[in-house]
């Protein structure tokens, strides 16, 4: 393919340039390849350029010596030649590297291929192809945004998850959210005092056999993984029948007095659900990580009524006290852990056992949108 | 299922229940943001036993009352309040008192209305009217909860919400306001968790005073 553009350039030159003609009508990658050859060679006759000079000067240093020989004089002499040599080819390469447009890229934008030869930038740097560079730029540039809006985000989760490390009262989150005409009134966050008891539990069946001494009303099931997700979705609005039987279906327990909802035995190594549920109120679930340990990672809350695939420790409620509920929750979480992993699960069943204030001490504002305030220890 | 209140219209004294009202309090619920969702309608009838020999009137239940809920349309509602009875049929069994003729329905009443939704409240703002008249004889609203189940875990939001409305009403000065009779359901046999049954129980309440106001 003709390159057109090159041809006003290259008819400038003089007839011994036929050569840069010639390549005038070669594609760009070998334009570019013969482009950056030439510009190498200039770059050693740079080199040769400034070794020539040492070589002079030492030269002229040697003859301003007293008692010299002729030597300086030679030396001087076949220096000034080669220099001479080297200058001129230099002067021949740029000359060249001028024609095929490298040194005026700037200029001559009117590449038919979209491409600019290389370029030498003004901070020394060549760059094969200026489109590259600007690429660059720009992933450059896209970059600094990724980063920006990445640090956006880790400061508000931040903020959410860990406010008590913030420079406010700690504990109180604003809890005012844009919504459509709804107004939260600011929820407090469960004003937690921090007992100072040292905690036997070490593992899941201990830590879960203490909590349901705490609350009799509420019923903890152990799930492994994919169990959980079979009963979440086996579970359906409930009506009387339904409730019944599946309260019943659950309640059987294992050897080590942990009941599970698995289905046959489960050794407490594999629970990676626990199921808090206290009939016509909630149904919490927590989510351990790795399975079998004492490390909850998320926690959830729905309705006792609601069913379906959604009801997990990530999942949300489709009403919106539940919703409130989880965020507290997720709070309430981040905190314990951030105290001490190894007491957090067991801080967190504690928090939750503290339901009874649940739906008594509500905050209700005018356009009836109720902000729980749960109760804390 | 989500728990519900029944609240009915109480005209002040001297007054009576009319249309303005209803359309005062619908635009209530819109002043706070209710989003109407669609219409309501529940049945209630009024059967009166039939009997050959009258001299056994007295042996047998005078107010028996059935009721058809929305929310069932499989099921019947049989509530006899003297003897704090209520029972859940399929709704199959209107016509088998029809065939039976031992109890004849003497008078129907409809409530019907508009449905709205506010958050995780549903509420539904009804009329009372006898079934082949537009005379209207009362004004009732469902307030339901959706999230639980238990009426007492959820007394403390319901009563917050009422005072909320209340309030609201409270303010367009009209010449009444809205009662809430809390049944006691365990006399009746249910238990804290919610079901139809309440409801049926709540309206053959409601309904009792309608009538009594009627009378004053």
């Amino acid at each position: 393919m003709q390159q057109q553009p090159q041809a006003p350039v290259a008819s400038a030159t003089q007839p011994d340039q036929l050569e840069s003609c010639e390549t005038t009508a070669e594609a760009p990658p070998k334009q570019v390849a013969l482009a950056m050859e030439r510009l190498g060679q200039a770059a050693r006759l740079i080199a040769d350029v400034r070794l020539g000079a040492d070589r002079l000067l030492e030269a002229l240093f040697i003859a301003a010596q007293p008692h010299q020989s002729n030597k300086p004089l030679h030396l001087i002499v076949n220096e000034e030649a080669t220099m001479r040599q080297h200058l001129q080819d230099l002067r021949a390469v740029g000359r060249q590297l001028e024609e095929s447009g490298v040194l005026n890229s700037l200029r001559s934008r009117n590449n038919s291929w979209g491409l600019h030869m290389p370029l030498v930038c003004p901070d020394g740097a060549v760059v094969a192809y200026a489109w590259k560079r600007q690429l660059a730029g720009q992933a450059g540039a896209s970059a600094v945004d990724r980063t920006r809006l990445a640090l956006k985000a880790f400061t508000d989760q931040r903020r959410r998850f860990f406010p008590h490390l913030e420079d406010e009262s700690s504990g109180q989150t604003s809890g005012v959210e844009s919504g459509v005409s709804k107004k939260h009134c600011s929820s407090q966050a469960s004003t937690l005092t921090h007992k100072e008891e040292p905690s036997e539990e070490k593992t899941l069946p201990e830590v879960l056999l203490r909590v349901e001494k705490e609350a009799p009303n509420m019923r903890i099931f152990t799930y492994q993984h994919l169990d959980w997700l079979k009963r979440a979705s086996a579970l359906s609005s409930s009506t009387n029948e339904n409730f019944i039987e599946s309260s019943k279906e659950n309640n059987f327990q294992t050897s080590n007095r942990l009941r599970t909802g698995s289905l046959g035995p489960v050794s407490a190594d594999q629970i990676a659900a626990v199921e808090l549920l206290v009939p016509s109120v909630f149904r919490a679930i927590i989510s351990l990580h790795p399975a079998g340990s004492i490390e909850p990672d998320a926690v959830a809350f729905f309705s006792p009524d609601e069913g379906g695939s959604y009801i997990h420790s990530r999942g949300f409620s489709v009403y919106h006290v539940f919703r409130h509920l989880t965020e507290h929750a997720v709070k309430a979480l981040q905190f314990f852990l951030g105290i001490n992993t190894d007491t957090a699960l067991y801080n967190l069943l504690h928090w939750i056992c503290s339901y009874e204030t649940l739906f008594t001490k509500s905050c209700c504002i005018f356009n009836c949108c109720f902000a729980v305030n749960v109760g804390g220890f | 299922m989500p728990l519900k209140w029944l609240l009915h219209w109480q005209p002040n004294a001297g007054t009576t229940v009319n249309s303005q009202i209803l359309s005062e309090v619908s635009q209530c619920v819109e002043s706070i943001n209710g989003a109407k969702e669609g219409r309501w309608k529940s049945t209630l009838t009024f059967y009166r036993p039939v009997l050959r020999d009258q001299t056994l009137q007295a042996e047998y239940p005078r107010d028996c009352l059935g009721i058809s809920l929305q929310e069932q349309p499989n099921k019947y509602y049989f509530i006899l309040r003297s003897q704090r009875i209520v029972l859940e049929a399929d709704s199959t069994i209107q016509m088998i008192m029809e065939k039976l003729q031992s109890y004849k329905s003497r008078v129907s009443l409809y409530f019907e209305g508009f449905q709205y939704q506010l958050g995780d409240f549903q509420l539904r703002v009804g009329k009372v009217v006898p079934t082949h008249s537009e005379n209207l004889r009362g004004i009732v609203m469902e307030v339901e909860y959706l999230p639980i189940s238990s009426l007492d875990k959820s007394r403390q939001i319901m009563e917050d919400f009422v005072d909320i409305w209340q309030e609201t009403v409270s303010k367009r000065s009209l010449p009444g306001h809205f009662m809430h009779i809390e049944p006691n359901f365990a006399e009746y046999g249910l238990s804290d968790h919610y079901t139809s049954q309440h409801t049926a129980v709540q309206y053959a309440i409601v309904m009792a005073q309608l009538i009594a106001s009627v009378r004053n």
